[in-house]
């Protein structure tokens, strides 16, 4: 219970899935504070693995990527192109040892209309939780043979 | 003839990416691989030299893109989009738009007035400040290089209370008492910010500006603190708390002290006059319906200084409120009936967002005028308020370098005052003080509507 208290999450999110997602994450972030952090996109197409490495370089624990409903994407696939890169982005990260699970993506489901922060709730009241960030010995070792 | 006022500027880079208008959107998956990629014939090198912001996630693609679609245009797979960027809309509010902001940070950066190529294709009127336009009829002179190089536009003012006449004795020897009076370049003081987080580093960028620019400061009393101390001479301590703890050295190096108006509002000014006859006092007013004859009591009651302050939004208090620009015509329509407009120093605050708007309200009957959340803006501040509700600031604000955020304010003063100065060439006037309560040199749309369409039955 501790661990997931002091884990960091981030959670990258398309702006069309919450009109006012700007007033709705406040009160999150008030309780929470660095704990959690909200990146919003234009477009959940937008995001590049590069993104989401970077994020767990600057100490996220976990990181969501939250989409539209696949289908409903206003530049037509964004969203499966964020399915694709996240899968990209995940199989790198397990290269070096990590837990794939640390990369999540949430297509939020069609005919829905829910808000950024309940959402984000839903999200952190889960169970399965993949504690602090801490890379394994035999990642390591396959990163130094790379060099 | 005393020097030019000139204010030195130089590009202050933002730490912070700014938040675009628009966004690339490009996908890298169904990619031709062409032997020639749009993305390496961009003029402007922005898919080269791309970099990733990491505190925000925000991408150099849409900050460095000049909108040129280039390479929209030129993808044979179409794989490069532009679309607006939402969290560009969620700036600020519907009177602090964003804009404005972009505008404020533009200029922050830049020290220049911001231009826009492809015209003006807003509306002609709109509330507030958009609804009246200024006479430009001597816009054939002076010539740019007149404002900045040959022509001598003054922008100072003098703050303080006049002395209508003179009075001598048989000797000749002056017998008025003259009350002190302040120089300021130009007629801007930096106002009380209404919300802001941890203000120390802050507030040691707004005296450093303040300072360099020849301006005050309104500062609290209760947030003076030993940092303050070298900075004296361009603060204004406002008085919230006991008079009795300022200490006699405070008082005897600062030249003006606001005092919050009040039934003791008489005594306090006299208080502060016993300890030093030539401090300027100010009396802070919040607007109101019934400012107009507060004003005037207060004026022959002795005022020298009547600071007038309306909320963010240039709004007075209490139900159905009037704008600033409206409440300002009266009280100094009021004051010139009186014939006490000439006495006293008039100074307005709250809903100053734009250049355009320091102008406007000295056209309206002010003095001069006091800015707030501009000034938190042009150190990259993005109006969310979140600081307003104890949530960590999304450009860490709190943390601000204050010799960085004294230039990057600087550079936006310098602007406004570019600007001013452009009105004043344009109107033909070679002073701001003459620029005081000219409103027959501008049309408020309010007026002309009524004037138009009253005869006509339609309520207006």
């Amino acid at each position: 219970m501790d661990q997931k208290k002091a884990a960091r999450v981030m959670i990258f999110f398309c702006q069309r899935i919450d009109a006012e997602q700007d007033a709705h994450r406040r009160l999150l972030e008030k309780e929470l504070g660095s704990q959690i952090k909200f990146f919003p996109l234009p477009c959940s197409g937008r995001i590049e693995p590069l993104h989401l490495m970077r994020a767990l370089e600057s100490g996220a624990d976990k990181v969501y990527v939250v989409t539209c409903p696949e289908g409903a994407c206003c530049y037509r696939e964004g969203n499966i192109r964020a399915r694709k890169r996240l899968a990209y982005a995940q199989r790198l990260i397990e290269e070096i040892g990590l837990a794939k699970e640390r990369l999540e993506l949430i297509h939020v489901p069609a005919g829905t209309t829910t808000t950024i922060d309940t959402l984000a709730r839903e999200l952190l009241a889960r169970e399965v939780f993949v504690g602090p960030l801490s890379v394994k010995a035999q990642g390591q070792e396959r990163q130094r043979r790379h060099i | 003839m005393p020097p030019k006022y000139h204010i030195k500027t130089e590009p202050v880079p933002s730490r912070f990416p700014a938040i675009t208008r628009s966004g690339v959107i490009a996908w890298d998956e169904g990619c031709l691989k062409c032997h020639r990629c749009v993305k390496k014939d961009c003029v402007y090198k922005v898919y080269e030299k791309r970099s990733l912001e990491v505190r925000e996630m925000l991408d150099s693609l849409d900050t460095a893109c000049k909108d040129c679609f280039r390479c929209v245009q030129g993808c044979p797979q179409r794989l490069i989009q532009k679309g607006l960027n939402p969290q560009y809309k969620a700036l600020g509010d519907s009177y602090w738009t964003p804009e404005i902001i972009a505008a404020l940070w533009s200029q922050a950066e830049s020290g220049r007035i911001p231009v826009s190529g492809a015209g003006y294709g807003g509306p002609f009127a709109g509330p507030g400040f958009d609804a009246m336009w200024t006479d430009m009829s001597e816009i054939v002179r002076p010539t740019r290089d007149g404002i900045h190089g040959r022509e001598y536009i003054s922008t100072t003012v003098d703050i303080g209370r006049k002395v209508m006449a003179l009075e001598f004795d048989i000797a000749g020897r002056i017998t008025t008492t003259v009350p002190p009076l302040v120089e300021i370049p130009l007629p801007i003081i930096f106002d009380m910010l209404p919300w802001s987080p941890a203000r120390r580093q802050i507030t040691l960028a707004l005296l450093e500006a303040a300072q360099a620019l020849g301006t005050f400061v309104v500062m609290r009393q209760s947030e003076m603190s030993p940092d303050v101390a070298r900075y004296l001479a361009n603060v204004i301590l406002y008085i919230d708390g006991d008079m009795e703890d300022l200490r006699g050295e405070i008082l005897k190096n600062l030249l003006i002290i606001e005092i919050p108006d009040g039934d003791h509002v008489e005594e306090m000014q006299k208080f502060i006059k016993e300890k030093n006859s030539g401090t300027l006092v100010f009396i802070r007013m919040e607007l109101n319906p019934t400012s107009a004859e507060r004003a005037v009591k207060l004026t022959r009651d002795g005022a020298e200084v009547l600071h007038l302050v309306a909320d963010e939004y240039g709004l007075e208090k209490g139900k159905d409120p009037c704008f600033i620009k409206e409440r300002m015509r009266e009280i100094h329509g009021r004051l010139v009936e009186e014939g006490l407009r000439d006495e006293v120093t008039l100074i307005a605050s709250g809903g100053i967002a734009m250049a355009e708007h320091v102008a406007k309200i000295i056209i309206c009957g002010a003095d001069a005028l006091g800015v707030d959340i501009p000034l938190l803006v042009a150190m990259e501040c993005r109006v969310c308020r979140r600081c307003k509700e104890g949530i960590a600031c999304p450009v860490e604000l709190d943390s601000v370098d204050p010799l960085w955020g004294a230039e990057r304010i600087k550079n936006m003063v310098a602007a406004w005052h570019s600007q001013l100065l452009e009105v004043l060439g344009a109107m033909g006037i070679r002073e701001a003080r003459r620029l005081r309560g000219e409103m027959g040199r501008a049309m408020f749309f309010e007026d002309l509507e009524k004037e138009v369409f009253a005869s006509m039955g339609k309520r207006v």
